[in-house]
């Protein structure tokens, strides 16, 4: 097992290391003058001669990769060429506005989307199972900004009763400081015990939340469901409702346990594409995430800041297919 | 089974309960610890459309952090577009020598910094040599300063290489700002990375959320005080949306918003909560021609593609009547605006006759057309024009790219460059020397004269109005509309148009005068709430 994962971690460091190599060329290929950017609109011939001095920009690629590796390793990812700030430091502000939103939704897709699952394999066929079914497709097959823009209109414009955007009202991140521990709004005014913050928080969550969770909802329902419906179908199961156990603990005990390996990785594996969708989401819900950096940052062709966001990104998938293959590996069915 | 139930639902209930008591406890504004009542703020909310501030290094910045800027930091003078004069701020009143090459400021006593230190001579000097020592940004704008001399405590004097408009110059809403010694000790921009200011303004930082919003209070100890209404406090947030910034504005979360669509301004008009504010920016929109290249090296060809452009259908069906067509290259409002220049007009007829003198009786060409991808306007633009170039046997590719890749595939190889590229322009120091200069004075390696024109005559107009400037507006003025004369005869762009900034507003948001030489800014300290 511990040599399983290590060749996975290995693995995992040389994907890494491909990603980087591959942005790192396209960004030093694609037609743009970075040292032009580094100055601003309009620089001149000097201007831009000496940024580019500045920036090392005048040393022969390989060098310029090896130094950025080189820095990496120590925790710089350089300078935005737009907001002459390090990309290190913009990260840190940026990711726990998103890492809130993920969570959630993952959050959501976990105690909804199960039970939905279950259910569904439950009344089979059924028009609470035809009900379900209905939702989650529909759940994973809405254009996200369709959703985000429709639920702004309802419970924004018309009904009044919700925030269109932000992490929080205007007013009150003007009147009170702000508690700041993990940069995540809901959890720092909960455990500072600022519940005004916190109920004003959760007020702003609750539409980009259900935004971004109805995906892996509808996800995971669909697949609880069908794990389970091929589970059901086991002797197993039909031996432990023959020595008349009760149908409650066969389906939420003997059967769940044994369909929850693929329902994880799923999980797991829905986390990257939610952080993804949030991309688009943070910018319709003005949400100062890490989405709404990346694509300012893809406009403004800030390669230092795209490299950074990629990192971040290739990490995050690289850890939760770590995480999904850990699960599968602690199968004991399963050999690794 | 029952019990299980029952026990489940009691449950759920004393959860839900207890949500609602802590919510409902904590309710207006009457919360525990540290959020007591506070005393009621007035506060002023601008939605932006783009990051309110990336750089806070007030020598540097030169993009849209000249919203937040402008409200914290103040220049020696401001330039007052309406009325075409210049308005003293930091420097009470300047002179110059005869020869306009000593120029003068005196600055006005009793200005304090945010940091409590006093304004002088000094700072004057010390923020203006910085900005020079740093030369990123607009910082090119000083290139005639020669040397800044502190007279005495409230006296400071520019010595220039060669004559020019220091008072517009100073009147810059980039890379002019006056900045305290006291606090910045250094080249570098940290001390303002950190969220950090210290300029004489009537608004300070009270809180940022990097990229996204902006929150200024004011600073009591304003010079010009706070007598009669203002706003306590500003919020510039950005909301890329324009549907959010459109909701907010009608619903009366914001009070002032910029950029949205024709369409949302259009449908906006009949809300008696909202007033719409145009303003004559100075920003306008031409198509450069490759003029090294044939057959757009013939001035004939060149004019008869400028009158194949439908300036009508632009202005009607793009930009939905917010805007003019452009007359040359200076854009209506600024002063060397050329009011009687030759205009262009849509002409098939004309354009075939001129195309048959140069050679070209059926067209028969194909032409590359670039302009910067995502802007709808451009695009549009851009399919409009190629209909119309059809008509006359011209074949017109257009393509969208990102403003980088436009500009160095322009700046490349002159036969791989484009045959057309369309580019906004607008000035960093409210001159017609910004588009005259950069956009039409020869260049040895192009950097903005991108239709690589090159006219010795041309030249030697607008380096003598730029000089006059510093001397008699009224004779740069002429000067530069001889210059624009010859431009618009040799034709090496069309003037496609010039833009009008659509400000939309809470119509309980007054004093905000749109000044176009500060291009998106709101000056808060003017703005108050009224019925």
């Amino acid at each position: 097992m511990k040599k399983y994962i290590l060749r996975r971690i290995l693995l995992g460091i040389i994907v890494l290391f491909g990603v980087i190599a591959i942005t790192f060329t396209i960004t030093r290929v694609i037609p743009s003058d970075p040292a032009a950017k580094w100055v601003g609109p309009r620089a001149t011939h000097e201007q831009i001669q000496e940024a580019r001095i500045e920036l090392g920009l005048d040393q022969p690629y390989i060098i310029q990769f090896g130094k950025y590796i080189s820095d990496l390793l120590h925790g710089d990812l350089g300078y935005s060429l737009r907001s002459h700030q390090p990309v290190a430091t913009e990260l840190k502000n940026y990711i726990p506005a998103t890492v809130e939103l993920v969570l959630l939704a993952t959050l959501l897709a976990i105690i909804l989307g199960i039970p939905l699952g279950i259910y569904s394999a439950k009344y089979k066929n059924r028009w609470l199972d035809h009900l379900s079914r209905l939702f989650s497709v529909g759940a994973v097959s809405l254009p996200t900004f369709w959703v985000a823009l429709f639920l702004q209109l309802i419970f924004f414009s018309k009904l009044e009763i919700l925030p269109l955007g932000g992490r929080i009202s205007t007013n009150i991140s003007i009147m009170y400081e702000l508690p700041n521990i993990t940069g995540m709004l809901l959890f720092d005014s909960l455990v500072t015990g600022k519940f005004m913050i916190f109920k004003d928080a959760f007020l702003h969550m609750i539409l980009p939340g259900i935004t971004v969770a109805l995906y892996p909802i509808g996800l995971v329902a669909r697949m609880t469901r069908s794990a389970l419906l091929e589970i059901l179908n086991e002797e197993y199961i039909v031996a432990s409702r023959s020595y008349g156990l009760p149908e409650k603990t066969v389906l939420w005990i003997y059967a769940l346990k044994n369909s929850l390996g693929p329902t994880s990785t799923v999980v797991a594996l829905s986390v990257g594409y939610t952080l993804m969708n949030t991309f688009l989401v943070e910018a319709i819900f003005s949400w100062p995430g890490i989405g709404r950096y990346i694509s300012d940052a893809v406009i403004g062709l800030d390669y230092p800041a795209i490299m950074g966001v990629t990192i971040f990104s290739a990490v995050v998938y690289l850890a939760l297919n770590l995480i999904a293959d850990i699960i599968i590996a602690l199968d004991p069915r399963v050999r690794v | 089974m029952k019990i299980h139930m029952k026990r489940n639902l009691m449950l759920l209930l004393v959860m839900i309960l207890l949500v609602s008591l802590a919510f409902s406890g904590c309710g207006g504004g009457t919360g525990n610890g540290d959020e007591e009542q506070q005393q009621p703020v007035s506060i002023a909310y601008y939605a932006t459309n783009s990051e309110p501030i990336l750089d806070w290094d007030p020598s540097v910045m030169f993009s849209n952090g000249i919203i937040v800027l402008n409200n914290i930091y103040e220049t020696l003078l401001r330039y007052d577009a309406v009325n075409n004069e210049i308005i003293p701020v930091l420097a009470e009143s300047y002179g110059k020598s005869d020869d306009s090459l000593v120029w003068t400021f005196n600055i006005r006593q009793g200005v304090k910094f945010h940091d409590g230190t006093d304004l002088n001579a000094e700072a004057v000097k010390y923020s203006i040599d910085r900005t020079m020592r740093i030369n990123k940004g607009a910082s090119y704008i000083w290139a005639a300063v020669k040397e800044i001399n502190v007279v005495d405590e409230y006296t400071v004097e520019f010595v220039l290489n060669y004559p020019a408009p220091m008072d517009l110059i100073a009147s810059t809403g980039y890379a002019a700002f006056i900045y305290s010694p006291a606090s910045v000790t250094s080249d570098d921009s940290e001390w303002f990375s950190s969220g950090q200011e210290c300029g004489t303004g009537p608004y300070m930082l009270q809180s940022q959320v990097p990229g996204d919003e902006v929150v200024l209070t004011k600073y009591e100890e304003y010079w010009s005080g706070w007598e009669g209404e203002h706003f306590d406090k500003v919020v510039i947030k950005k909301v890329t949306e324009t549907s959010s910034r459109r909701q907010m504005i009608e619903k009366g979360e914001a009070d002032v918003t910029i950029n949205l669509p024709y369409e949302d301004v259009e449908a906006m008009k009949d809300n008696e909560d909202v007033t719409i504010e145009l303003e004559n920016s100075y920003i306008n929109v031409a198509s450069y021609f490759n003029t090294q290249k044939a057959p757009l090296d013939d001035k004939l060809v060149r004019q008869a593609l400028s009158y194949a452009f439908p300036y009508d259908d632009v202005v009607e069906f793009v930009l939905g009547g917010y805007g003019t067509q452009g007359r040359g290259p200076v854009p209506k409002g600024l002063w060397g605006h050329g009011k009687t220049l030759k205009q262009y007009t849509y002409d098939l007829d004309k354009a075939k006759e001129l195309l048959a003198e140069a050679g070209y009786p059926d067209g028969g060409f194909s032409l590359l057309y670039t302009y910067m991808s995502g802007d709808e306007e451009e695009k549009k633009t851009a399919q409009l024009y190629k209909a119309e170039l059809a008509k006359i046997g011209v074949d017109l590719e257009i393509r969208g790219m990102p403003w980088d890749s436009q500009w160095e595939m322009s700046k490349g190889d002159p036969e791989g460059r484009q045959d057309m590229l369309v580019m906004y322009w607008w000035p960093d120091y409210p001159s017609p020397v910004s588009w005259l200069y950069n956009l039409y004075h020869s260049e040895e390696e192009p950097l903005f004269n991108l239709g690589y024109y090159s006219n010795e005559q041309v030249d030697a107009l607008i380096e003598e109005a730029d000089q006059k400037s510093a001397s008699d507006i009224a004779e740069a003025e002429e000067l530069f509309v001889q210059a624009q004369e010859i431009i618009v005869d040799e034709a090496p762009a069309i003037f496609q148009y010039d833009k009008i900034n659509v400000w939309v507003e809470n119509n309980t948001f007054k004093g905000h005068v749109p000044n176009p030489a500060y291009p998106n800014v709101v000056f808060f300290y003017n703005t108050y709430r009224g019925e």
